[in-house]
């Protein structure tokens, strides 16, 4: 697939990486030479200097052709310009990077549209709603449902104390049979699992299951469930807005920010919630803040470094759930590794919701998933698609996706090596990175 | 940062892979030998590909590669390797051949083959090559022209990865390296693509004029990779065809030219093509050049005819600015002044991006352009003056790395020169050699006067200018880097 990327910044760079490794021909734009050079001679891509709002540039860069264009500039009044000049020149889907929740107003939908954007990308919006799932589900570190919850996936890590902990793969599934270990992260790495892989102590387990059966799943992995109420931030961030709004009066927000500019515009946006000014990294205004007694702890300031220790002193403290945005990538298995229990991180969310685009470009619908080293997504199944030719054992998948659910007429099942999927069946898939073009194959 | 162990087994991996294709173009000449009924030379190029095939596939089955990593280091060492074990292997039929040559004389045979420098060691009052061997030798010009890695990103597809794009940026001549599509596999498929089609046109174009099929074929390949080949010893003027003449004056120029602005051109992109700075300037120097040689014939009274002025000037100064080395008989009588001139083609060479040698044209306009500001500063010390190429500045970075290209390339001349006057080659000789081979121009050196092209040069520096000619085609940095210590350091 064609795909042209205007804006090398963080997400920009990011994507390009992944989807050249994923197979993907890739064009770069940007206007700042100094950005695209390390992409330029480093990987498999081409860039073109250049301003992605100029018809010149986006002509060298062959947009008439591009079967996707990702708009993700630093201004989304730019990128919503790109896009209209890409869909102009003939770009198959557009796609805009916004920052501001206007544009995903459903209702502004047909003016998106008439501007030439095709699809948004809001992170802070990704990030958010991220954020409250995790909080509803404090026990899990992911969580990812379907179809209102029939098929349900879970990230979660196991301690010694748990069930689970030391069983092999054959004899949890012969003793149960309701739950699908779909991958365990263990060291830095995601792996998917065969029957006689051991489940240890200290592994990120991805276990996907129906709703009837999570409370029993809770109790396996060793973990209660808990309400959230009272809810600690540190930073009043984008992110922060968008989640306090998104959240309604589900939770109590406490927010704390060392920014006095910041903590008085706070209030326009978010009347309910407390505010505190002061450095988070004080013990005295945590505990000001009421850290003694909150649930969920969530760094959102713009340091990656602040936001992992900050959420390590206030795991000390007692605060049971912990969310830190850490946005330098190298960061993430580091902080996974120290406990925090839900990592934000605005690239892999973009990233993902591309992926899904990748895979399924014509469903709005579909949910994804990312992992720092693998994706989740929900594909619909097509007639005539390779997948529904014969069982799952008999269709030798590779060793880097396994398929964990489905949801047919409206109900979920997980799937067996017997299962046969069937066209309009809608599918779970856990995949690791580099596997997009086996993954088309199979749905294409 | 802490180095990683380099990556043998996929370098030793992707080697045999090179090797296995390299079998596969032995057999054009063994099918050629078939044809003339060479049976002796059919056999040798049979064992020789067969033998090659099988050590390919023997490294390409037999190792255990534990990652498919490929970084920088790998890159370089690999292109390096490449082209050593390709003249090693490429030699074998000389050795073994109707040729009889020794192993010295074999190896800078087939070194000034793929590295399209087409000088010859064998003298040439000896009977001339068989059919097959003169095609192996058309042969390793060609591959050599667009070169060995570039063709195996074309067809192998496991390459196609950010491992490529080192390699890639390893072999390929040039300052910077402009893509000219998304992936590495596509951008290598299209030059090889516009290369391909080039020599087919050629070689119908030769054919349709007084040569037949074989020679057309073989002087195709020798004159679109700039390399020079000919089936026979005066070469293109042997025909004394006019039209022949000016068939091959275009397709020089054309193997001068980088081969992303024909791809652009193709596409109808005038704009980049009217735009590009090193295009003028290779237009207007080959002009220039002509004139040049034309009023030194005139003035030495050297003329017959309307074509010692015109059309020959032409077709000498296209050769030795392309690097092809095809010479005109008359070159000789044409006077010292000529030969200066050839001396400053030579180095110049053609545009980055072609398959001609040298140090590239583009090299001396940055040059040009820096030393002009540099001039400017000592009258105006707070001026800020950029090196402007195309219309774009070129960051400090890349002047710098330009000159230093520039200053190592007038060392490697000098130290090489100098190696050769110490084995006891005439001084003005052991330049004029060393400048030839890593500029890989490759005139039958008849030219300064060592009589029978590079036959009389001992055999030690037979192995120094086939280095030089190595050094030359893969722009030295590829090469020396080999050498330093930090790149082996861990």
């Amino acid at each position: 697939m064609k795909i042209v990327i205007a804006g090398a910044g963080e997400v920009g760079s990011h994507l390009a990486k992944l989807l050249s490794d994923e197979e993907q021909d890739i064009i770069v734009i940007d206007d700042d030479p100094a950005r695209v050079a390390p992409l330029d001679a480093n990987f498999n891509l081409m860039t073109v200097v250049g301003k992605p709002t100029s018809f010149d540039t986006q002509r060298d860069a062959n947009v008439a052709k591009a079967d996707l264009f990702i708009a993700v500039t630093p201004y989304e009044s730019t990128n919503i310009v790109a896009c209209g000049i890409a869909k102009s020149l003939g770009a198959r889907k557009t796609v805009a990077r916004v920052s501001h929740y206007g544009f995903m107003d459903p209702a502004n939908k047909p003016t998106m549209l008439s501007m030439g954007v095709d699809r948004l990308i809001y992170p802070e919006y990704l990030a958010a709603r991220e954020i409250i799932t995790a909080l509803d589900h404090s026990w899990v570190r992911n969580w990812f449902e379907l179809h209102d919850g029939q098929i349900i996936l879970v990230g979660v890590r196991i301690s010694d104390k748990a069930p689970l902990a030391g069983m092999q793969l054959k004899e949890f599934a012969s003793n149960t049979g309701n739950f699908h270990v779909s991958a365990i992260r263990r060291n830095h790495e995601t792996i998917i699992p065969r029957g006689d892989d051991r489940m240890m102590a200290g592994d990120v387990l991805y276990i996907t299951t129906v709703r009837e059966n999570v409370d029993r799943l809770i109790e396996l992995c060793g973990k209660t469930a808990r309400r959230i109420r009272r809810v600690l931030i540190m930073g009043a961030s984008k992110i922060a807005v968008r989640l306090i709004d998104m959240a309604g009066d589900r939770f109590r927000f406490t927010i704390i920010d060392n920014d006095i500019a910041a903590c008085r515009k706070i209030p326009e946006k978010c009347p309910d919630a407390k505010i505190i000014h002061g450095d988070a990294r004080d013990m005295d205004i945590l505990l000001e803040a009421g850290a003694d007694e909150a649930d969920a702890f969530i760094a959102l300031s713009p340091s990656s470094e602040s936001n992992i220790l900050t959420t390590l002193t206030a795991k000390e403290i007692g605060i049971p759930k912990s969310v830190a945005e850490v946005e330098d990538m190298q960061f993430i298995p580091q902080a996974e590794g120290l406990g925090i229990s839900t990592v934000i991180n605005k690239k892999l969310l973009a990233s993902s919701s591309i992926f899904q685009l990748l895979l399924d470009a014509d469903s709005s619908t579909s949910k994804c998933l990312a992992l720092s080293d693998a994706e989740v997504a929900e594909l619909e199944v097509r007639p005539g698609a390779k997948i529904t030719r014969a069982a799952v054992k008999d269709l030798r998948l590779d060793r880097s996706m396994t398929l964990a659910g489905l949801i047919r007429d409206g109900h979920g099942q997980l799937i067996t090596g017997n299962t046969v999927i069937q066209p309009g069946d809608r599918v779970l898939l856990f995949c690791l990175l580099g596997s997009l073009r086996k993954v088309e194959k199979l749905f294409g | 940062m802490k180095h990683q162990h380099l990556n043998y087994a996929m370098l030793l991996r992707v080697v045999g892979g090179l090797l296995a294709m390299e079998a596969l173009f032995m057999i054009i000449p063994f099918v050629t030998c078939l044809i003339f009924d060479e049976d002796h030379d059919a056999l040798v190029f049979g064992l020789v590909a067969a033998g090659t095939a099988v050590a390919g596939l023997a490294m390409m089955r037999s190792l255990k590669v534990h990652t498919t990593r490929f970084g920088k280091r790998e890159s370089y060492l690999l292109t390096g390797t490449v082209w050593v074990v390709f003249s090693l292997c490429g030699m074998l039929p000389f050795i073994f051949g109707s040729s009889q040559l020794g192993v010295s004389d074999s190896f800078f045979e087939a070194m000034s083959g793929f590295t399209t420098t087409g000088a010859t060691i064998r003298p040439a009052g000896l009977a001339p090559l068989t059919h097959g061997l003169m095609m192996w030798q058309a042969v390793m010009q060609w591959l050599g022209g667009m070169g060995i890695i570039l063709f195996t990103l074309a067809v192998i597809p496991a390459l196609n990865s950010s491992g490529g794009m080192q390699m890639f940026n390893a072999e390929v001549p040039g300052i910077t390296h402009d893509k000219i599509m998304p992936r590495i596999s596509q951008t290598a498929m299209s030059l090889w693509g516009i290369y391909a089609s080039f020599t087919i046109i050629l070689t119908l174009l030769l054919w349709f004029g007084p040569m037949d099929f074989y020679d057309s074929i073989c002087h195709a390949m020798g004159t679109i990779s700039t390399g020079g080949f000919s089936t026979r010893p005066d070469a293109i003027a042997g025909y004394d065809s006019d039209y022949i003449t000016i068939v091959v004056i275009l397709f020089m120029f054309l193997g001068g030219v980088n081969f992303t602005l024909i791809f652009n051109a193709a596409l109808g992109r005038w704009r980049k093509v009217r735009a590009n700075d090193i295009f003028r300037l290779f237009v207007g120097m080959i002009f220039l050049f002509t004139v040049l040689f034309a009023v030194a014939i005139f003035a030495g009274g050297k003329y017959d005819s309307w074509r010692d002025l015109t059309l020959y000037p032409l077709f000498q100064v296209v050769s030795t600015i392309t690097s092809t080395g095809y010479t005109r008989p008359e070159f000789l009588v044409w006077g010292q002044f000529v030969l200066a001139l050839t001396f400053i083609m030579m180095f110049t060479g053609g545009c980055a991006g072609s398959t001609s040698g040298g140090a590239k044209i583009d090299r001396l306009l940055y040059l040009q352009r820096h030393v002009r500001n540099e001039l400017r500063r000592c009258v105006h010390p707070n001026a800020i003056l950029s090196v402007r190429i195309n219309g774009n500045v070129a960051s400090q970075e890349l002047v710098g790395k330009v000159i230093s290209f520039l200053a190592l390339y007038m060392i490697v001349i000098v130290v090489g020169g100098t190696v050769l006057a110490a084995m006891g080659l005439p001084t003005v000789d052991s330049f004029f050699s060393a400048f030839a081979c890593i500029s890989n121009t490759g005139f039958g050196a008849s030219v300064t006067g060592y009589g029978d092209d590079y036959a009389l040069i001992p055999d030690a520096a037979k192995w120094v200018l086939s280095a030089m000619m190595l050094i030359g085609r893969l722009e030295i940095f590829t090469v020396l880097v080999l050498f330093t210590p930090t790149f082996w350091r861990r």
